[in-house]
């Protein structure tokens, strides 16, 4: 038994910390920590800088441009972005998306979407959720009808994050209504930039914005954009959503989020004693967490592969944000329940700008357990598989 | 014992739920918070419905027969989502000015209330959500017969609106003890204040106050000077009681909606209501806003009593609604899914202000202290 990382696995992390110390741009990261919104060209901008340092692409292995990291080096990035407050805005691209194309793309694919990754050209967002498929995906119904060379898609997609900034898409569609729900879909990339495809804006809770309704309009898609199989899709999104399986603990973003409320609190004039031992019982939650996390990795390295008990971590990391973003929220008093979007810009702030987004974050934060499959569902996962009741 | 509301009060509620019905979806809500004007009317609309003096006994012009008479509206305003002052103008400041002006100046500003025609503001709690007028941020310096204010408090709701703000300042003593501070009226056009408006997550009005040497009159005076805590103790207990009203109606209406989205959602082949985890979850909500109702009703009950008992009683009741509250709005939100986090349905609208009901005048950690330290002082 051993409880450490490992010499080499530290010595990355120190170059991460090195790096994000030397390079993150201190206005991001403080935006990003206090819930702030970075636009666009500043995204590209910090994926231009982790580029030239090759870490844009963490997941990728080094013959596509990435850095051929174990799943461990891979979450150890995770962990140090989150707890630096790296932004990470197009995380769909490049974590999502590009590993796909690498595993069940065409050569062509490959060559032509791999480089607009990279260079942040393309922003790609995801088109699973419908409005009759949410926790239950495989009954989703956005139509592809063969036509000649093409597929014409018709449908709507519904809580697409970021669709608002991506210029592609990639569906999941249904090509046949035969056999099995699951055995139905495919996978398919399609240009956003055309007549037929709509998005518009779902505001939620405290008025922010991440998530739209994408509707596609009998929009002609070439037979070329379908990726690995008609009808293959479900293979592919298992693969897609197992390679975010462990991004649900958020250790990172949760350790800041951490970091944050100790600070508050230890800064108090008067600390309460029942308001020490909910942060401490948070904190050693947290903890516990990140070695089962690391407990799930250490497994995949020595060969064993992930299994259902990930849900144990999907269900503790949205539970545990929840829990947090309420104590900074208490921590924050009055000040930290204004409306962000109402506040006047420009010369003295009312409240300072690390309070300006804790209530918008604490009511967004209740998706956590409603997003990727709900709590509700995790448990089931949890009782049916592997407790066999 | 008798738990039930009287037949006028029966009827108020009946009327203004009727009202609501017609005037206040979430769309005309909206509408309002967008449009200053829309919402001045729709202000002087509840005015002419007898809403506003329902919080003003008949001596002073308005037609309260007891303080259930404002649980009824708060509960349909929490029914109803209504994002309208009624707590802070009618209930809070207004107790202050029953308590707290001399005769003649209390009828003015009370009849200018009544009419729909003038708001009002507490500024007296620095940034504690807590009620702690002990921390006011406000000084008063004496100045001949009167006194000049000074000080800044960034976060005031309703401040936005309010042509009349009660201060809390400090006469005497220093920060935290609750003698030496004082409540004052002042208009909020009077030379030396100035506001920066914006508005709070559930939507609801505020500014940032700034006074400087703001001169104030002995008359202005609210209650005994440097005794204005003690006075606030009971306008807090008032506005605290309303609050778990309004609480109770939002959490009765988030049930049976909750119930019936769950029952039209098919995943899975099965709509929602099938899946038991989901029913326990729903009758957890019951149970938890039938004994949040008991309490807000006990807490009304209890505000023309024994000021000790109305301490406890309220500060019972708040524990117990600021709890229920988030729970039921939490599992609605989580049930109705993504939909819940939508700012299309009025579920989470609910959820967020149930959320700032648990912080309001005392958060449920601040009621259970109070509850507790007044153990001693129970009625036998």
């Amino acid at each position: 038994m051993d409880m450490s990382l490992g010499g080499t696995v530290e010595a990355l992390r120190s170059e991460f910390r090195a790096f994000f110390a030397e390079s993150l741009p201190v206005d991001y990261a403080a935006r990003t920590l206090a819930g702030g919104k970075l636009t666009k060209q500043e995204h590209n901008h910090w994926h231009s800088l982790l580029r030239e340092r090759g870490w844009n692409v963490p997941l990728w292995p080094k013959e596509y441009g990435g850095p051929g990291w174990g799943p461990m080096e891979r979450f150890l990035w995770e962990e140090e972005s989150g707890i630096a407050g790296a932004p990470r805005l197009n995380h769909v691209s490049q974590d999502l998306l590009g590993p796909v194309i690498i595993e069940f793309g065409s050569e062509a694919q490959k060559r032509e979407l791999l480089p607009r990754i990279l260079s942040s050209e393309d922003w790609w967002c995801q088109g699973f959720s419908e409005p009759q498929a949410g926790s239950d995906l495989a009954n989703l119904q956005m139509r592809a009808v063969r036509e000649g060379d093409d597929y014409i898609v018709t449908g709507t997609k519904l809580w697409t994050s970021y669709a608002h900034l991506a210029n592609k898409i990639f569906c999941l569609v249904r090509t046949s209504a035969d056999g099995p729900k699951q055995a139905g879909i495919s996978f398919l990339l399609i240009d956003m930039e055309q007549p037929g495809v709509t998005v518009s804006p779902i505001y939620t809770l405290g008025g922010m914005l991440t998530v739209n309704e994408v509707q596609i309009e009998e929009v002609r898609v070439p037979v070329g954009n379908l990726v690995g199989e008609e009808g293959g899709a479900w293979d592919i999104t298992r693969f897609l959503l197992g390679n975010e399986r462990l991004m649900g603990a958020w250790i990172g973003v949760n350790m800041a989020f951490a970091r944050q409320v100790r600070e508050r609190f230890e800064a108090r004039p008067v600390r309460d004693a029942v308001m020490a031992r909910r942060i401490a019982e948070v904190e050693t939650d947290l903890l516990a967490l990140r070695y089962t996390t690391y407990r799930v990795l250490a497994d995949e390295a020595s060969g064993k592969a992930p299994g259902p008990e990930v849900s144990v971590i999907k269900v503790r990391g949205g539970e545990i944000m929840q829990a947090l973003t309420e104590l900074l929220l208490e921590l924050g008093e009055i000040e930290s329940l204004v409306h962000p979007g109402t506040l006047p810009e420009g010369e003295l702030p009312i409240v300072p700008f690390e309070l300006q987004h804790m209530a918008q974050q604490y009511f967004d934060r209740r998706k956590l357990t409603i997003y990727g499959g709900s709590s509700e569902v995790q448990r089931n996962i949890i009782a049916r598989r592997l407790l066999k009741v | 014992m008798d738990f039930n509301y009287s037949d006028d009060q029966r009827m108020l509620w009946d009327t203004l739920d009727r009202f609501l019905t017609d005037t206040h979806d979430l769309r005309q809500r909206k509408n309002l918070l967008h449009d200053p004007a829309a919402e001045t009317a729709f202000w002087r609309e509840l005015a002419e419905l007898g809403l506003i003096g329902a919080a003003f006994p008949e001596a002073l012009g308005g037609f309260s027969s007891s303080p259930a008479d404002v649980a009824v509206v708060m509960d349909r305003f929490g029914r109803h989502l209504v994002t309208q002052p009624y707590l802070y103008t009618a209930v809070l400041c207004g107790r202050l000015l029953i308590e707290g002006l001399p005769e003649g100046l209390r009828e003015e500003e009370i009849g200018a209330v009544i009419a729909g025609e003038s708001h009002l503001a507490l500024a007296a709690c620095g940034t504690h959500v807590l009620h702690s007028p002990q921390d006011t941020t406000f000084t008063a310096l004496k100045d001949g017969a009167g006194w000049r204010l000074s000080g800044r408090m960034p976060v005031v709701v309703n401040a936005d609106r309010a042509d009349r703000l009660i201060v809390a300042a400090r006469c005497a003593g220093i920060a935290g003890e609750r003698e030496g501070v004082s409540l004052f009226l002042i208009k909020s056009a009077a030379a030396g204040v100035s506001r920066r408006n914006f508005r709070m997550i559930d939507g609801f009005g505020a500014a940032e106050v700034a006074l400087e040497n703001v001169p104030v009159a002995r008359e202005n005076v609210l209650g005994t000077p440097d005794e204005g805590c003690l006075l606030l103790d009971v306008a807090f207990d008032h506005a605290t009681a309303a609050a778990c009203a309004e609480a109770v109606g939002a959490m009765e209406y988030l049930i049976p909606a909750t119930a019936e989205y769950a029952r039209n959602r098919v995943q899975y082949e099965a709509p929602l209501s099938r899946f038991q985890v989901l029913q326990h979850k729903m009758a957890d909500m019951y149970i938890q806003t039938q004994t949040a109702k008991s309490m807000a009703l006990v807490a009304v009950m209890a505000l023309d009593g024994d000021p000790i008992e109305r301490a406890r009683m309220v500060s019972a009741a708040k524990s117990q609604v600021g709890r229920s509250g988030k729970f039921v709005g939490y599992q609605a939100v989580q049930i109705h899914g993504g939909m819940g986090v939508s700012e299309e349905l009025d579920i989470g609208h609910h959820y967020i202000r149930l959320n700032i009901i648990d912080r309001l005048f005392g958060d449920t950690s601040f009621h259970l202290a109070r509850f507790g330290s007044l153990w001693q002082h129970r009625p036998a």
